[in-house]
């Protein structure tokens, strides 16, 4: 090619370059360039109905921020995180995975593989909003590691209308010894006077609920968080197991082994009168068609001061450092406690959000009283699994299980809970 | 009159008729078999039962009792509605990654089992015999204590989260039971047929597939059933080493079923169950023509 | 011809070794390297990953302390001893009777199989269901007049186990049958017709002569149960979770439950190394003797 060509060939080139700007710049102002969407494979346990329709709202509005969900859910919570540490081994770990808002994943952290969202903290402005008990767990050495998406209570006292009509009860009871009677006057009027299902960590969360109740919050801070083995011996916690002890006399025959919902239904069946279960109990009572106030109620403990427990699930960001997928962890952990994905997820799961700025008009009855008691920060209480570590959890399930089924005296359970926490080496 | 009853026994083995004789004998052979259907029916009636009730009965307790108002609307959901997390599309998306899965890992660790068997009962080479006790006492590690050693070595390869990773790591853990079976097996046979093969110049392989593997039949219909049956139900290993695009149909089914804390459907699981075990069933039911009598004796006059 | 055999013989020999690989492959790189890593685990204070430190023998101090642990393996002793005899003379008398040349033997023996194909998540339930009081069998009993029956195993301590039992021969006879099927189908028809004609008895010919040519079969049946009696865990987890308390607690669940759940692989490797070190404690004694039996029988 001689010069001139190449001069009109460089020239034309440069014009059309020109113009294709041109043609783009105003469109470019108009809408942005479409971007690869931010692709996250997200593991969790929440596979029922009801569920699937709560993490609808927060897949929904990742896609619609940008992002593409790639749903890997795995039922049963325990093989879930099971199935995300063997991905963390092997390299090939999810975007985002779910753990309880709980000491389950301290050991990750600890290990150095997970990734920390600070800035989308900061941003979040978490240190304000989110609830302390939450923020002690999700926040270690000063980074935060976890996402929170909601907040559980385990100790709710779900209750069949009907059955309390025809045992005559006028009003939910207001202290321990009342609901004890009203727990009478169920059994009186035939009615399986407490709806129990016999797995360990059934009666776990229970016993939770007494001691959380008739012990106390001080109490219960100073034998699950600082492990006082004074606290344990004293005569305060064996009123405690006492209690606990009282309430094998209201269940029935068949409740061994018995499955959460199968006890639920009794009571959605007004068989029986009251479930003490957490929150996720509603969703039962939504598939039967039950509605908070109107076919059952709920109380959360009693008297103005009762102690609320605080439990949830959250999400954990795997360490990596390829820049797409950090970016889908920040943009998944910035949607996941948005408020607008908040109030949608936690209407339809039937928990109440980690977010006290939310709308709050589609959750019904009983998460509307939840929050209205996480006002009071004094109430809050953490649940066990957010101070114990999960092996040491479970050495206290096991005492608490024999103290249960077997005739063990009080003495004999509090030397064993003492036992348990001195053994918990490693 | 010896050698009537020879020529007799000669002709190929053939299923005869039941004689339709009624003694008592015959009569408590059939009660008893009765008795036993009875029972081991029992669970599948309430599973059938609940599979067609609506919530509402099934929350009454009656297990035994027929529905009142019944619905195949269970069986619609389990097999294409129900929710498996954010997608709610039943069990059938994992049908063919299922087979993919149950079918190379059956043919090859079947293959390996009976050659394994073949060569420790015929050639027995040395220290054969302590390499299968140890294979043996494997056979008795509890398949989750050995997920983490076996992520990372097979992630070391690349095979981690791959249809030949899963196939290989069923292979690994199926390799004991198969070796056991057709090592018994072929322990059981008249030694005087291999000893007449070598004399007539067979080697190792040539009287594999020419003797031994031929006579193997009812053996390896037992070896299928339990193969099949313990791969397409597997769900742990599945779920660790396949990936998520070979994902079989068992951790659809574990998601329905197993919800931690969220409402459970038992007619939806029930159909669910049914409908992912119809495969190792239809096995069970066409393996019928292979139990017949006489094939190891037949080789023997031969 | 004599001179041929050693080097055929030979030959035979190098493609046997050869044919062997994969198995030797398979044994010390799969078990036997894990077995000595879940040991090095077992001394260590890991939780969820494995550290490198070293506590010497301190978890399995730990681990005999618990009375999970040990009332794990008590559970595991009597229901392995009644699961493995009720199953073998279940199976056996079902492929007996079953041998017969009765009518519909297609579907019988899908009857008797069935069970193993289901996933034992439901079908735990659903025997959780049909044994519990309230539900099943003491119910149904009851209302049809029989108000003094009682059957609650599975709510009672002492008792809760046998339900398993129950449960898993359900599960597992189908299996055996089908193992002493195939092993009876392979006894020689001359036999029957030899018998017939000398006159001897059925059920002598079945205890006398077709129970020692089944021993194969049968020893791979009890093999097979054996394996399944330790590793028994969807059964327990399905039906009781373990309960009522800590009842019908097993070694797998024990060791599933600390490796997943409790985070604390230590114990759990530890726990693995203990029973291994049971089943080999059982069953290398009559491996040793059966060696010496047949050395004899070649001798």
């Amino acid at each position: 090619m001689n010069q001139a060509t190449q001069a009109a060939g460089g020239t034309a080139a440069a014009v059309l370059m020109l113009a294709m700007a041109l043609a783009s710049g105003p469109s470019r102002a108009a809408t942005p360039p479409p971007a690869e969407p931010l692709k996250a494979t997200v593991s969790h346990w929440w596979t029922s109905g009801g569920e699937s329709a709560a993490i609808r709202q927060f897949a929904d509005a990742f896609n619609a921020a940008g992002g593409k969900w790639i749903d890997q859910a795995v039922a049963g919570a325990d093989q879930s995180r099971a199935s995300t540490i063997n991905r963390i081994v092997g390299g090939n770990a999810p975007v985002a995975a779910q753990f309880n808002t709980s000491r389950q994943f301290r050991d990750i952290v600890d290990q150095g593989l997970l990734n920390n969202i600070d800035d989308v903290a900061a941003r979040g402005n978490w240190n304000a909003i989110l609830p302390q008990t939450i923020i002690d767990v999700i926040r270690i050495d000063g980074h935060y590691y976890a996402a929170p998406v909601d907040i559980h209570m385990p100790a709710w006292f779900f209750y069949s209308k009907k059955a309390f009509a025809k045992a005559g009860i006028k009003e939910e009871p207001k202290t321990w010894e009342a609901f004890l009677a009203t727990l009478d006057r169920l059994k009186a009027a035939g009615v399986i006077p407490l709806a129990f299902g016999g797995q360990v960590w059934q009666e776990k969360i229970v016993f939770d609920a007494v001691f959380a109740q008739v012990g106390g919050p001080d109490l219960y801070l100073k034998v699950y968080r600082d492990r006082d083995l004074n606290a344990i011996r004293s005569p305060a916690f064996r009123n405690v197991l006492v209690n606990f002890r009282k309430l094998r006399g209201y269940i029935d025959p068949g409740s061994p082994g018995r499955n959460w919902n199968d006890a639920t239904a009794l009571v959605v069946s007004n068989r029986a009168g009251v479930q003490i279960m957490g929150d996720w109990a509603k969703g039962e009572f939504s598939a039967a068609g039950q509605v908070a106030g109107r076919e059952f109620g709920c109380f959360p403990g009693f008297g103005p001061k009762a102690p609320y427990m605080v439990a949830g699930d959250a999400f954990v960001f795997p360490k990596t450092a390829k820049p797409n997928v950090v970016k889908a962890q920040k943009l998944l952990a910035t949607v996941l406690t948005a408020p607008g994905p908040q109030a949608a997820f936690s209407a339809r799961k039937g928990s109440i959000p980690i977010r006290p700025d939310v709308d709050t008009s589609q959750l019904d009855l009983c998460a509307r009283m939840g929050i209205a008691i996480m006002q009071d920060r004094a109430r809050q209480l953490p649940n066990p699994e957010m101070l114990l570590e999960p092996d040491l959890n479970g050495a206290l399930q096991d005492v608490l299980t024999n103290f249960w089924n077997r005739n063990q005296s009080p003495e004999q359970a509090q030397q064993a809970f003492a036992q348990a926490i001195q053994d918990n080496t490693w | 009159m010896k050698r009537d009853v020879m020529r007799e026994i000669d002709l190929p083995p053939v299923r005869r008729r039941p004689r339709s004789r009624i003694t008592p004998a015959r009569i408590g052979v059939y009660a008893f078999l009765v008795t036993a259907a009875l029972f081991f029916l029992v669970p599948l009636y309430v599973m059938l039962v609940t599979s067609v009730k609506p919530m509402d009965e099934i929350r009454l307790g009656n297990i035994f009792a027929l529905p009142l108002s019944p619905t195949l609307a269970p069986w619609h959901s389990a097999w294409q509605a129900a929710c498996t997390g954010l997608e709610c599309e039943g069990i059938r998306g994992g049908f063919w990654n299922s087979v993919w899965i149950t079918v190379p890992s059956m043919v090859l660790s079947i293959v390996i089992g009976a050659v394994n068997g073949y060569a420790l009962s015929f050639w027995r080479p040395r220290g054969a015999n302590l390499l299968f006790a140890v294979l043996m006492m494997g056979a008795f590690v509890p398949g989750q204590v050995m997920l983490y050693p076996l992520v990372r070595a097979l992630a070391a390869v690349e095979l981690y989260s791959s249809l030949p990773g899963i196939v290989l790591v069923h292979v690994i853990f199926g390799m004991p039971m198969m070796t056991l079976l057709f090592r018994n097996y072929y322990a059981a046979l008249p030694e005087e047929l291999f000893k007449a093969a070598r004399i007539d110049g067979g080697g190792f392989w040539r009287i594999f597939f020419e003797l031994m593997l031929p006579m193997s039949t009812p053996v390896i219909v037992v070896a299928a059933i339990m193969q099949v049956t313990n791969i397409w139900n597997d769900f742990l290993l599945g779920l660790v080493f396949a990936g998520s695009d070979h994902l079989p149909m068992t951790v659809q089914l574990n998601n329905i079923i197993n919800t931690t804390t969220g409402e459970r459907l038992y007619n939806v699981n029930m159909a669910a169950t049914i409908l992912t075990s119809l495969v190792p069933l239809a096995l069970y039911f066409l393996s019928g023509r292979w139990f017949v009598r006489g094939i190891a004796s037949g080789a023997v006059k031969g | 011809m004599v001179a041929a055999a050693p080097t055929r013989r030979k030959a035979g020999c190098t493609a046997a070794y050869i044919a062997l690989l994969p198995m030797a492959l398979t044994v010390i790189g799969a078990y036997v390297c894990t077995m000595l890593w879940t040991a090095r685990v077992s001394v260590s204070s890991a939780r969820i990953f494995p550290t490198g430190d070293f506590v010497g023998l301190g978890q399995y101090e730990r681990l005999f302390r618990n009375a999970r642990w040990l009332l794990s393996l008590e559970n595991l002793a009597i229901y392995g001893a009644i699961f493995v005899i009720a199953c073998l003379v279940l199976g056996f008398l079902l492929a007996v009777f079953i041998d017969q040349k009765v009518v519909g033997e297609g579907a019988l023996r899908t009857v008797f199989l069935y069970p193993y194909a289901m996933s034992f998540v439901a079908t735990g339930l659903v025997w959780q269901w049909i044994l519990n009081p309230e539900l099943g069998i003491q119910r149904v009993v009851r209302q049809l007049g029989f108000t003094d029956f009682t059957f609650d195993w599975i709510v009672h301590q002492d008792k809760a186990l046998y339900t398993i039992v129950l449960a898993t021969v359900w599960q597992a006879s189908g299996l055996v049958m089908a193992l002493l099927l195939s092993g009876l189908r392979g006894v020689d028809e001359e036999l029957w017709k030899a018998a017939r004609i000398d006159g001897i008895p059925v059920w002598r010919v079945y205890t006398s002569i077709v129970l020692p040519m089944l021993w194969p079969s049968l020893s791979t049946a009890f093999v097979l149960l054996f394996v399944m009696v330790v590793k028994l865990f969807d059964a327990v987890v399905a039906m009781t979770q373990g309960g009522p308390g800590t009842a019908t607690e097993v070694p797998a669940k024990f060791i599933m439950d600390y490796l997943f759940g409790r985070a604390n692989i230590g114990l759990a490797s530890a726990a693995s190394i203990v029973l291994l070190a049971t089943v080999l404690a059982i069953v290398a004694p009559l491996y040793y003797a059966r060696l010496k039996a047949q050395a004899r029988g070649h001798a």
